[in-house]
C-alpha cells in the first residue's frame, strides 16, 4: 500500500477523501471482476435485474459468482445458501479485526460501515487505522473505501450485463473468473498449511463432480478449511 | 423463490460483516475460529477454479487437449510475479486464445 503521508489535520473530508484515493488502484481488479460477473450472470439465466440487484443484496464477488451458477443449474434453494454462507463467513474476520476502533459509533453509523466491509475496503482501511494516528473522524475513510469499492462494483455489473449479450461465446469470457481468483489464491499461498487448504479444497472439487447440486463447492470449502486449521494447529504443535 | 434466496443470502452476508460491531459480541473471536476462518478465501476460491480449468463441460478431468490447463499455469506465474489482477486475467485470456487458435 503506499505510505501517503498522513493529512496533519484529521477532517471528515480529508479522511474520506483519502480512502477513495487509496481504494482506487485496487479497482483494476475489481473492476474486471464486476464486468465478468455481469456476463456470467446473464450467461447462468439470471435476469438482469437479478444480476444487478445481486451486487448489491449480497455484494460479495466469489459468493455472487456462485450463487448465479448454483442458481442457474437448478441446484436447492438450501445449498445455495449454504454455499453462499460458507463462503462470506471470511468477513466475521475482518468485523472482528476492524470492531475495536469502530464499536463506539451509534448504530446509524456502524450499520451502513458494516454492509461496505468487503475485501478491499478492509485491506485498505486496516492499514491506516493501524498505522496513522487515531481520529475521532477515522471512520469516514472506511466510507470512502467502501463507498468507492461500491460504486464501482455497481458500474462494472450494469456494465457487463448491458454488454454481455454481445460478447461472442468464443471469446472464453467466462474464465477471467478463474484467473481472478488465481490471481488473488496464488500469491496468498505461503504456509504449509495454506498449501494444505489448497491442495484439498482442489481435490475433493473435482472427485465430488458426480455429486448432486454440485455440492462439490461447499464440500471442498470445509474440506480445504479443515485441512488448513489442522495442519496449522499439527505445525504449532510441534514447534512448543 | 429467487428473490427470497437472494435476500436471505445477503441478510447472511451483512450479518457475518455486522457480527462483532455489535454491542452484544465479544471483544475477540475465539483463536481457533480466527484460525480456521483465515483458510477459507484459499478454500473456497480453489474449489472454484480447479473444476473451472480441469472438468469439461460433460463433468469428467479434461486433461489432453484442455487449453484452460496451460494458459492457468500461465496466470499463476504471472500471478507470482506481478501480484497483479489484471495482468493475470490479460495474460490468462491471451494465453487461452493463442493456444485455442494455434495449437488445439
Amino acid at each position: 500500500m503506499s505510505s501517503s503521508t498522513p493529512p496533519t489535520i484529521s477532517t471528515r473530508s480529508r479522511e474520506f477523501w483519502a480512502g477513495v484515493r487509496q481504494e482506487l488502484p485496487l479497482q483494476l481488479g475489481v473492476a474486471p471482476f464486476g464486468l465478468v460477473f455481469g456476463v456470467l450472470g446473464i450467461a447462468s439465466g439470471l435476469t438482469p435485474l437479478q444480476t444487478i440487484l445481486l451486487s448489491s443484496i449480497i455484494f460479495g464477488g466469489a459468493s455472487q459468482v456462485v450463487f448465479a451458477q448454483l442458481w442457474g443449474a437448478g441446484v436447492p434453494a438450501p445449498v445455495v445458501g449454504a454455499s453462499v454462507s460458507v463462503i462470506n463467513l471470511r468477513h466475521a474476520l475482518y468485523s472482528a479485526s476492524i470492531a475495536p476502533y469502530l464499536r463506539s459509533l451509534p448504530l446509524v453509523w456502524r450499520v451502513p460501515l458494516a454492509y461496505l466491509l468487503t475485501d478491499e475496503a478492509y485491506a485498505v482501511t486496516i492499514h491506516r487505522l493501524r498505522n496513522e494516528p487515531p481520529s475521532p473522524h477515522q471512520h469516514y475513510h472506511l466510507l470512502g473505501t467502501g463507498m468507492t469499492l461500491w460504486v464501482c462494483w455497481q458500474i462494472t455489473t450494469v456494465t457487463g450485463v448491458l454488454f454481455g449479450a454481445t460478447i461472442p461465446q468464443s471469446w472464453s469470457l467466462g474464465f477471467a473468473i478463474p484467473l481472478t481468483f488465481i490471481a488473488i489464491v496464488a500469491p496468498a499461498i505461503r504456509r504449509r498449511a495454506d498449501l494444505a487448504a489448497c491442495l484439498t479444497a482442489g481435490i475433493i472439487s473435482v472427485v465430488g463432480q458426480p455429486l448432486p447440486w454440485k455440492s462439490w463447492i461447499i464440500l471442498a470449502a470445509i474440506g480445504g478449511i479443515a485441512a488448513g486449521y489442522l495442519t496449522h494447529r499439527h505445525g504449532t504443535r510441534e514447534v512448543a | 423463490m429467487i428473490w427470497l434466496v437472494m435476500i436471505a443470502c445477503g441478510l447472511f452476508t451483512f450479518a457475518t460483516r455486522f457480527v462483532m460491531f455489535s454491542d452484544a459480541a465479544p471483544r475477540q473471536l475465539p483463536e481457533w475460529l480466527q484460525d480456521a476462518l483465515g483458510f477459507v478465501p484459499i478454500a473456497v476460491l480453489t474449489a472454484i477454479i480447479v473444476p473451472a480449468v480441469l472438468v469439461s463441460p460433460e463433468g469428467g478431468l479434461a486433461l489432453a487437449g484442455n487449453a484452460r490447463l496451460p494458459a492457468a499455469l500461465v496466470a499463476i506465474t504471472v500471478a507470482l510475479v506481478t501480484r497483479s489482477v489484471l495482468a493475470t486475467i490479460v495474460t490468462g485470456l491471451v494465453a487461452l486464445w493463442c493456444l485455442d487458435w494455434l495449437v488445439y
